[in-house]
């Protein structure tokens, strides 16, 4: 637990579900008066992060992965005014960006003619159940904590699937295992986690 | 609210954006139906970003970062107005927008009596998009598939042997589950249908028909 309390990114302060970490201050600074100080802050932190992403699983090209970093950083900055800190965690909400940005640059160099983008996939309504942002810290800190405790094969399935974007089936081929195999894989993971909802 | 969901896997991979462009539109259309599964998807949208809040960083050069700022006065911070009237269970926004109109404007094909399909185009060219129109009491014939099926039901409902399905419910079948969907007798229903392979009627009054079933794809 004292881990967490140290990590800048989940540095969550009073009862009321407000975030007040840096980079939920530095996206409103953004809001505001398109602070650009706030925005190199922002750059410095997340945009390794997202060429990480974009170089993961090897599947962008290190000209494509670069145009991926700039074009997620450029939207951070354009939809600024979208994010509500009540709502999401700062990193969640560039999470998000650079997967719809890193899917789109997929279908753009597969030649797909669609009148869609991936950011129209959204739900027409975000949960708007109350305290989604106090639930969504807390689902964040326990999964940061129970990472730790899954089996390697478990994590590494999990990393093939969302930062490498390999399909279940995808990454069974890739790594020589049943379908079955992988998806189980995927869904103990996800009990270990405790995120599993009754539907 | 909705009954039948998508199950966890076809969830985990809508979140992590692998999922076909196609199903991914039909997964997406059930969300507006359902509050379980936003909050499902909310929890592993979660995952994915403690995922990448965790990946070791690679280095940027500071020439991007220039590269970046001197583009940000051409690409201003948007303005956004908050939607909040939106409610659950209405066409879903992204279907209106494949539709182009509504359900009335569309091009139906009959396909028997009391079937008639609309096909949308989504641009993933692996997928067939299309809306069943089945009259009130009426029946599709019994069927299997040469692929996958993802049904969501938009207007009404059906039932078959499995269980009977209403608005917001979302069903997938494997290739060779042979199903007989009934719509239900009190109105029309209307689906959305996502398939990888044709539909191919088993019955031997409705065979006949297989070949006409090409894939509309695209």
């Amino acid at each position: 637990m004292e881990e967490q309390e140290k990590d800048a990114t989940s540095g969550w302060q009073g009862p009321t579900g407000r975030r007040t970490d840096e980079w939920s201050e530095c996206l409103t600074l953004i809001a505001a008066n398109e602070d650009r100080a706030a925005f190199t802050r922002l750059f410095r932190h997340f945009a390794p992060l997202v060429k990480a992403f974009a170089l993961s699983g090897s599947s962008l090209s290190a000209t494509h992965a670069d145009e991926l970093v700039q074009e997620v950083m450029l939207k951070v900055w354009q939809k600024a005014r979208g994010f509500d800190p009540e709502k999401a965690a700062a990193s969640t909400w560039v999470y998000t960006i650079a997967r719809n940005c890193r899917t789109d640059m997929f279908r753009r160099l597969q030649k797909f003619d669609t009148p869609l983008a991936a950011d129209d996939f959204t739900p027409d309504q975000e949960p708007s159940e109350p305290f989604a942002m106090l639930q969504s810290r807390r689902s964040r800190d326990k999964i940061h904590a129970l990472m730790g405790t899954l089996p390697p094969d478990q994590a590494q399935i999990l990393a093939k699937v969302y930062m490498e974007g390999k399909s279940h089936a995808e990454a069974a081929a890739e790594l020589d295992l049943p379908l079955g195999t992988v998806k189980s894989r995927v869904r103990l993971a996800i009990q270990k986690l405790q995120i599993q909802i009754d539907r | 609210m909705a009954k039948f969901h998508p199950s966890l896997d076809l969830l985990t991979e809508y979140v992590a954006g692998i999922l076909p462009l196609a199903q991914s539109a039909c997964v997406s259309a059930h969300l507006n139906y359902c509050p379980q599964c936003q909050q499902q998807t909310a929890r592993l949208q979660d995952l994915g970003a403690v995922l990448f809040d965790s990946m070791t960083p690679v280095p940027v050069g500071d020439a991007m970062l220039d590269a970046v700022l001197a583009r940000l006065d051409e690409e201003p911070p948007l303005s956004y107005r908050r939607v909040d009237d939106l409610s659950l269970g209405r066409t879903p926004a992204l279907l209106q927008r494949l539709m182009r109109g509504d359900f009335s404007e569309l091009t139906w094909k009959k396909v028997t009596s009391s079937l008639r399909i609309s096909y949308l185009k989504t641009g993933d060219p692996s997928y067939e998009f299309a809306l069943y129109h089945i009259k009130a009491g009426g029946k599709i014939p019994e069927h299997n598939h040469r692929g996958s099926e993802m049904t969501l039901v938009l207007q009404g409902g059906f039932s078959d042997a499995a269980g009977s399905y209403h608005e917001g419910d979302f069903i997938y079948r494997e290739a060779s589950d042979i199903h007989a969907p009934t719509a239900l007798q009190s109105e029309d229903c209307i689906c959305l249908a996502v398939l990888d392979g044709p539909l191919k009627f088993t019955g031997w009054k409705y065979r006949w028909m297989n070949p006409f079933l090409q894939l509309q794809a695209g």
